[in-house]
C-alpha cells in the first residue's frame, strides 16, 4: 500500500495524469494519478490516508519547488491536473461527509479586475492541500463576498488584484467584510500587493507565491 | 494631428516556442517536451484568432516641469513621476501609442480556464502578451524610421503602471486619442479591453536614447516582468 501512495505522489508531482498522458515519457504507459487513487481505494486505502500521505505532500513538493523557482507555472499546473484526476475517485467521499475537508477557502480577483491566473493558481494548491475552495471568478463585488460566506461563516477569504487600481479595492472589500464578519481571516496577494499594504488595510496575511497562503492556512487549521 | 495605423500578421512578429518558454521562466532547453509541443499547437490555433492592430500619434504640444517631474501634453498634466521624467526630458515631441492582439486570445485563454485546462490557458494568457509587446517592438521600429530622416531617434516606451507612473492617468492617456483608438475601450479601474493590450508614450527628440535595460532602474520588487527577467 505505502508503494502504491508513493507512486501516486511520484505522479502528481511529475504531471502524470493517467495512464495516457504522454508526459513525463519516462512514465509513458504506466498507470498516472487517477489510475493509482483508484486502485489504492480499491486495495483499502482510506480516502484520508490518500490524501494526507500522497497528494497533499505532492502539491506541498510542488509548491515548495515553485517558491525556490526550481519549477515554473506549466509544471505547476500540470501538477494540478494530474492532482485533479486522483479527486475525481475522492469527490464522492467529500460530497458523502465521509471525508472532511480541512476547511473552506473563498476566493475572487476584486471589483474592476478581470486578472484571474494568480487566482487560479492560489486556487488550485489550496484545494491541494485538502481544502473545499469555492472560486467566485473575476470582478467580484463585496456583495458577492458577503452572499458567500454568508453560506460559509467558517471560510477563509482570498483577494486577489494585478492592478494598482484594483488593489484600493481591496482596501473596501476588506473593510466591509470585517465589519460583517470581524473574525473572518482575509489574505491578499497580486502583483502590486505587500505586506505592508496588507496590514494598511487590515487583512490577515499576504503572501508573494501560492505555497505561502498554503502554510498559513494549513496554520490555522491545525 | 494624424495617426499611423498598423495591422500585423502572427507571422510577421516570428514568435516561437523557446521565446514563449523563455517568458515562462525557462532557460534554453530546460522545458519538457509536453509543454514546447503544447506551446507549439498554441501558437498554431492563435494565428486564426488574434486581431493585432497598432496605432500611434506625434503630439508637439509638450512641456516639461522639472520640479514637479511631470510632463504636459496637449495642455493635459501627466505625474509620471522621476524614473520616465529623467528618461524622455530631452524629447521635444512625443508618440501616444495605443496596440492590441484583439479579444479573442483572451476569450480563449478564459474559455480554457473555465474548461478546467489551467496550462492551456496559461499559454494563450502568456502568447497573448507576447503578440502585443512583439507588435508594438515592431510599431516602435516604425515611428524610430519615421523621425530619423529627421536626425530625430527615440526612447523606449513608457506606461502607466510603470516605473511608478500612477496606472490611473490611463484615462489621460485616452483623452490624447479618439475615442475607440485602435479598438480599445478603457474601463474604470483603467483596465484595457480587449485585455491583451498595451499603452503608453515613446519620446521623441535628437538628444533622447533608447536603454535596453530599462528594468534596472525600476525599483518595483514584485513586477512580473522584472521577476521573469531575474529568473534568465
Amino acid at each position: 500500500m505505502e508503494d502504491l501512495l508513493e507512486k501516486l505522489l511520484e505522479a502528481v508531482e511529475l504531471g502524470k495524469v493517467d495512464k495516457k498522458s504522454p508526459y513525463p515519457p519516462n512514465l509513458k504507459d504506466q498507470d498516472g494519478a487517477y489510475e493509482l487513487a483508484g486502485k489504492a481505494l480499491e486495495q483499502g486505502c482510506k480516502p484520508d490516508e490518500i490524501l494526507e500521505k500522497a497528494l497533499i505532500p505532492a502539491m506541498a513538493n510542488v509548491g515548495n519547488r515553485y517558491s525556490r523557482r526550481e519549477i515554473y507555472v506549466p509544471q505547476m499546473l500540470m501538477s494540478a491536473k494530474a492532482m485533479g484526476g486522483a479527486m475525481l475517485h475522492l469527490k464522492p467521499f467529500f460530497q458523502s461527509g465521509e471525508t472532511k475537508r480541512k476547511g473552506t477557502f473563498i476566493i475572487g480577483t476584486v471589483t474592476g479586475d478581470l486578472h484571474d491566473i494568480g487566482k487560479n493558481l492560489v486556487s488550485m494548491m489550496v484545494e491541494g492541500a485538502g481544502w473545499e475552495v469555492i472560486d467566485l471568478g473575476v470582478d467580484v463585488s463585496t456583495e458577492k463576498f458577503i452572499k458567500a460566506i454568508e453560506e460559509k461563516p467558517s471560510a477563509v477569504v482570498g483577494l486577489s488584484a494585478l492592478l494598482t487600481t484594483t488593489m484600493e479595492n481591496m482596501r473596501k472589500i476588506v473593510a466591509d467584510i470585517k465589519t460583517k464578519y470581524a473574525g473572518v481571516k482575509i489574505l491578499v496577494g497580486g502583483a502590486p500587493v505587500t505586506m505592508e499594504y496588507c496590514k494598511k488595510i487590515g487583512a490577515d496575511f499576504y503572501s508573494p507565491d501560492p505555497q505561502g497562503a498554503v502554510n498559513y492556512l494549513k496554520n490555522l487549521a491545525s | 494631428m494624424e495617426s499611423t495605423h498598423f495591422q500585423f500578421a502572427l507571422s510577421e512578429l516570428n514568435l516561437n516556442v523557446s521565446q514563449i518558454e523563455s517568458v515562462m521562466g525557462y532557460k534554453q532547453g530546460e522545458s519538457q517536451e509536453t509543454i514546447s509541443d503544447l506551446i507549439s499547437e498554441v501558437l498554431k490555433e492563435t494565428e486564426a484568432i488574434c486581431n493585432i492592430k497598432g496605432e500611434y500619434r506625434i503630439l508637439s504640444d509638450i512641456q516639461f516641469n522639472d520640479v514637479e517631474k511631470t510632463i504636459e501634453i496637449n495642455h493635459l498634466v501627466f505625474q509620471i513621476k522621476k524614473i520616465v521624467y529623467g528618461l524622455i526630458k530631452k524629447s521635444d515631441s512625443i508618440a501616444v501609442f495605443l496596440c492590441t492582439a484583439g479579444e479573442g486570445i483572451g476569450i480563449r485563454s478564459k474559455k480554457a480556464m473555465k474548461e478546467g485546462d489551467l496550462l492551456t490557458g496559461y499559454i494563450y494568457d502568456v502568447i497573448g502578451s507576447e503578440i502585443v509587446e512583439s507588435a508594438a517592438d515592431l510599431m516602435q521600429n516604425e515611428l524610430e524610421k519615421t523621425v530619423i530622416s529627421s536626425g530625430k531617434k527615440i526612447t523606449n516606451r513608457y506606461s502607466p503602471g510603470y516605473c511608478g507612473w500612477d496606472v490611473t492617468e490611463q484615462h489621460k492617456l485616452f483623452e490624447l486619442v479618439p475615442s475607440n483608438f485602435c479598438g480599445i475601450r478603457l474601463t474604470e479601474s483603467a483596465l484595457m479591453d480587449p485585455i491583451k493590450s498595451v499603452s503608453g508614450i515613446i519620446g521623441i527628440g535628437e538628444n533622447v536614447r533608447f536603454n535596453p535595460y530599462t528594468c534596472n532602474l525600476c525599483d518595483n520588487k514584485n513586477c512580473i516582468y522584472g521577476n521573469a527577467r531575474e529568473k534568465n
